[in-house]
């Protein structure tokens, strides 16, 4: 598979659900709306990978997911931030303005 | 905490994967509704919206997949998966299902079932301590003829002193004892032992105790094995410390043997002990008496052990020339003993049998191969659809692996019964036989076996199908490209190693099968038509005077019963081989007499035995029952051995190397009679009348020949010696016939099984060849429809397809011979008057094979005949 160019970098993708999700619970299409949203479209998360990276989120106990009803009373998943998926996020910004700061600090020296 | 609630949420994903799949799917399903309703309020059309959101989502499935590896349970689901869509593939395809399972089945079958045999003959320990250093000790006459002779007592005295080898050393003599009070009097098998016997095997008592050192100065105790103590006194272990009565004396019970304990061919039912000095004539060196056996020290090797015992034998050879001289001594293991001879033969059969696999995996693989081939278009369309390389290999193996299983489990089946039929064929008197039982490790090698050939068969054509070029198999369906032609010549080449494989059984089994036939067919010398054998053993009550009255008597009351028309009585059974033989002079050849050069076996008889027998007296007359003088009748090879050119008929024979007397004269010369494996000529023969022999007449076989029946004719001859001797014990009841059924026993069972084999790998060569043609005419089907539209007529079709067959099936016949010419020799023990390249066995067998495989090649040669060109050529 053809790596897009506007697909969210590897790894990010994690870390932008978990920083969603830390605002309110939501559902998958939630989620894909608010990271694009706050990017103001920069960012195009490829909506399908949205499920397997909400899964493994899951599975690591990151997030947990309930059944509730969404708009229009449709059955829906909703994922919500765990005490371990906090810890998780603030980790993972924290390295993430390391990295940031870091790829800025080259890219500005000329 | 968090292990905890994976561990959950994994049980939950294998044991609700259907609500797992379904939440999986609402939750996709309302991801894309929710898009879409977006794309409407942006505008778009409902058609648009739908298409324009399952785009932005991209591959549902793809992600659906990602999602459920997630689950971390995939492999446990994949393989469920696979094996489900395998089962139901082989239901698609009962007919290659039913092939490819009784294919293995009978492979795994027949080879778990030599595999249990030879586990319990040749594998399984021996019942003893620490069985390595257990070893049997024999003198060996001069002449390496005997390796195995028995140890007289002064002899077996030296080597334990002087040895330096041994930690001990125990000696037996064989006997029998008659147990009497309470019920029948019976017969016991018995050895009188030294008292060490028991602590040197590292046997130990099931109840009881066994013998102490000293006990055998005093001897009144006695160990009763544990099928006597079951048998005749009902496990009760009450009976130790009471008194029972052998051989007319009151013995203390003072130990029960384990039920596993064997001494070697021998089913023991009494052990007395016996010090050397009660031994008769224990002081004489000439007295080879007594079984030794030793247990090494640690660290002597049976080799060393070797050296050492011949050692101290050619000390006494020197210190004790009269007696000794040229004699030897060896040492075997008992594991030799018990073994030795079955070694060969199993492992024939063994080979045989891994050669039957052998087939059964060629024929499995390649059936595979062309299924696999056939499927190719199916596997380029699943690859297509996204099924990775590793996951189509995965689910090839899971396929194979389901066959080999089900296969295996037939196998284990098969093998069941057949250990069971082998058991029941099989001839008396291989030792450990009645042990034989499937244990785990036998059917953990049918698995193995069954698993590694679903691998074997599995592996190969999973990777070849799973070949990367899919766009072509999906154009032309794996058809007439490159890779087909290579797959046909591998399929080639399986069916000509399948069929010089199954020659070379074949040409095995027709050796064994006519070595047999010979066997069966040869004239043994005696009648066996209506003649019943009895045991009987005259206890101690009997004088030597009044033996030979007692034959008399029991004869004559006997030939009074209506129907009875022979009696007599030998000391062997009619087909008996005696193991050692006796030295002779001859009084009218002093010049042939070199010591240790004549040797004879000798027989005691009963008057009118040859008569009894069926057996031709060839000169002079039968021996009486009043003779003036010591009087023998000798056998026709004793007669043109010893006195060649001239009759022997009042010749003297003198027996014993040393001994002035006048011996016995000659009165008659009777035919030969075939003894032991009855493959080689009698040898010579010396028969004695009971009355001058009368201490080897005290257990002998009676013969009785008469129109009664078997049944009438035993019970007569048990009511007149109950009314002879009530006391006296009868047993080992059979029809001569059955004696010499015994005898061919081992190769019949030599050949019931290689014809088995034989008639297995015929079958699976014939599936073999007629699997790969039958593919190649399905593959062809349009190539031939071609030539009938250009006017090939039905022959030609015919013609054209049978010569595929006939190349395969002459290439495997031509390996085949070679192959058999060169493995063959290994049976030749096994063949009698027939040659291992024996011409007419090989053309035979090749002309049967040959004929089979183009016979095999005909049934789809003849679909081939019927392929109608229009629709052929129209099919793709």
């Amino acid at each position: 598979m053809p790596v897009e160019s506007n697909d969210v970098l590897q790894g990010t993708l994690d870390m932008l659900i978990l920083k969603a999700l830390s605002l309110q619970a939501m559902h998958g299409w939630g989620v894909a709306q608010r990271i694009q949203q706050i990017s103001s479209n920069v960012l195009q998360v490829n909506q399908g990978s949205l499920y397997p990276a909400l899964h493994r989120l899951e599975d690591r106990g990151w997030i947990e997911a309930e059944w509730g009803t969404s708009e229009n009373n449709r059955k829906a998943k909703f994922y919500r931030l765990t005490k371990d998926g906090e810890r998780q996020l603030s980790t993972e910004a924290a390295s993430w303005r390391r990295f940031a700061t870091a790829i800025e600090a080259v890219m500005s020296t000329t | 905490m968090t292990l905890l609630r994976r561990l959950r949420r994994r049980f939950r994903a294998l044991a609700f994967r259907r609500d797992v799949e379904r939440e999986l799917a609402d939750e996709l399903q309302l991801h894309i509704e929710l898009e879409q309703e977006k794309n409407e309020r942006l505008g778009m059309s409902p058609d648009e919206a739908r298409r324009s959101a399952l785009v932005t989502f991209g591959g549902v499935e793809r992600y659906k997949e990602e999602a459920r590896d997630v689950r971390g349970v995939r492999f446990v689901e994949v393989i469920a998966q696979d094996l489900r869509y395998a089962l139901r593939t082989m239901r698609k395809t009962p007919a290659f299902t039913a092939v490819v399972i009784l294919t293995l089945g009978l492979g795994v079958g027949a080879t778990s079932a030599i595999f249990s045999i030879v586990n319990a003959v040749l594998l399984r320990p021996l019942p003893y301590d620490n069985e390595a250093s257990l070893v049997r000790v024999y003198s060996a006459p001069p002449g390496d003829r005997m390796p195995k002779f028995s140890v007289s007592v002064p002899d077996y005295l030296d080597f334990k002193a002087r040895n330096r080898v041994f930690a001990d050393m125990a000696m037996w003599l064989n006997s029998t004892m008659t147990l009497s009070g309470g019920g029948e009097p019976e017969r016991l098998s018995a050895i009188v032992s030294s008292d060490n016997l028991f602590s040197v095997m590292g046997v130990r008592p099931l109840y009881g105790r066994l013998f102490l050192p000293g006990e055998s100065e005093h001897p009144d105790g006695v160990v009763l094995s544990y099928g006597v103590f079951a048998r005749r006194f009902g496990s009760d272990s009450t009976l130790i410390g009471r008194r029972i009565t052998l051989n007319g004396t009151a013995k203390t019970v003072i130990g029960v043997l384990p039920p596993s304990f064997r001494l070697y061919t021998r089913d023991i039912d009494v052990v007395a002990p016996v010090a050397v000095s009660q031994i008769p004539k224990y002081n004489q060196r000439p007295n080879h008496l007594l079984r030794v056996i030793g247990r090494l020290r640690p660290g002597v090797t049976v080799a060393e052990a070797q050296r050492d015992i011949r050692r101290v034998a050619a000390d006494l050879a020197t210190e004790y020339a009269r007696d000794n001289e040229g004699w030897k001594a060896n040492v075997f293991t008992v594991r030799n003993e018990i073994v030795g001879d079955l070694t060969r033969p199993l492992m024939i059969l063994l080979t045989a049998s891994g050669l039957v696999l052998l087939i059964a995996c060629i024929n499995v693989a390649n059936l595979q191969l062309t299924r696999s081939a056939g499927r190719g278009r199916e596997l380029a369309v699943r690859r297509a659809l996204g099924a990775g390389r590793g996951r189509l290999v995965a689910q090839m193996l899971s396929e194979s692996l389901a066959y080999a299983l089900l296969g295996g489990a037939l196998g284990v089946a098969l093998g069941v019964l057949g250990t069971r039929a082998l058991v029941a064929l099989a001839p008396a008197g291989i030792n450990r036989l009645d042990e034989v039982s499937l244990d785990t490790r036998v059917f953990g090698f049918a698995m193995v076996v069954a698993l590694f050939t679903g691998l074997l068969f599995g592996l190969w054509p999973a990777l070849r199908s799973s070949d990367p070029h899919i766009g072509g198999a999906l154009r032309d369906g794996g058809r007439g490209s490159a890779g087909t032609i290579h797959a046909w010549r591998v399929r080639g080449a399986l069916v000509i190693a399948e069929l010089s494989l199954a020659l070379t059984i074949l040409v095995g089994a027709g050796l064994v099968l006519q070595s047999f036939r010979k066997i069966v067919d040869l004239d043994l010398g005696i009648g066996v038509d209506n003649a019943v054998a009895l045991r009987l053993t005259l206890s101690g009550r009997y004088q030597d005077s009044t033996i030979a009255p007692f034959y008399a008597r029991l004869q004559r009351e006997l030939l009074a019963v209506p129907g009875i028309t022979g009696v007599s009585a030998s000391d062997r059974a009619p087909t008996q081989a005696n193991a050692t033989s006796t030295d002779i002079r001859l009084l009218e050849r002093p010049e042939a007499n070199v010591a240790g050069t004549l040797m004879s076996q000798v027989s005691v008889v009963v008057p009118d035995y040859f008569r009894t027998m069926g057996m031709k007296l060839l000169a002079g007359r039968d021996i009486a029952w009043q003779e003036p003088q010591n009087v023998a009748v000798v056998n026709e090879a004793a007669a043109t051995k010893f006195w060649p050119g001239s009759s022997a008929l009042g010749k003297h024979v003198v027996f014993g190397r040393r001994s002035t007397d006048s011996g016995v004269v000659i009165v008659g010369v009777v035919s030969n009679v075939r003894r032991g494996d009855i493959t080689s000529p009698e040898e010579p023969m010396v028969y004695l009348p009971v009355a001058n022999a009368a201490s080897f007449g005290r257990t002998m076989m009676l013969v009785v020949r008469g129109s009664l029946g078997t049944t009438a004719t035993v019970n007569a001859a048990k009511r007149v010696l109950a009314g002879l001797d009530p006391t006296l014990p009868v047993y080992d009841v059979r029809t001569v016939q059955e004696i010499v059924d015994d005898v061919v026993a081992q190769p019949r069972l030599n050949a019931t099984l290689l014809g088995a084999f034989a008639a297995l790998a015929l079958l699976l060569a014939a599936v073999g060849i007629y699997g790969v043609i039958a593919h190649s005419v399905t593959q062809r089907r349009q190539e031939i429809g071609v030539r009938v539209a250009l006017g090939a007529q039905p022959a030609d079709v015919f013609r054209l397809v049978v010569r595929q067959g006939a190349v395969l099936a002459a290439a495997g016949l031509a390996i085949g011979l070679v192959a058999s010419w060169l493995l063959t020799p290994v049976l030749r023990s096994w063949l009698y008057e027939i040659e291992p390249s024996d011409p007419l066995t090989y053309a035979g067998v090749a002309i049967v094979l040959g004929a089979i495989a183009l016979a095999a090649t005909a049934i789809p040669a003849r679909r081939a005949t019927k392929v109608d060109p229009v629709l052929a050529m129209r099919a793709e």
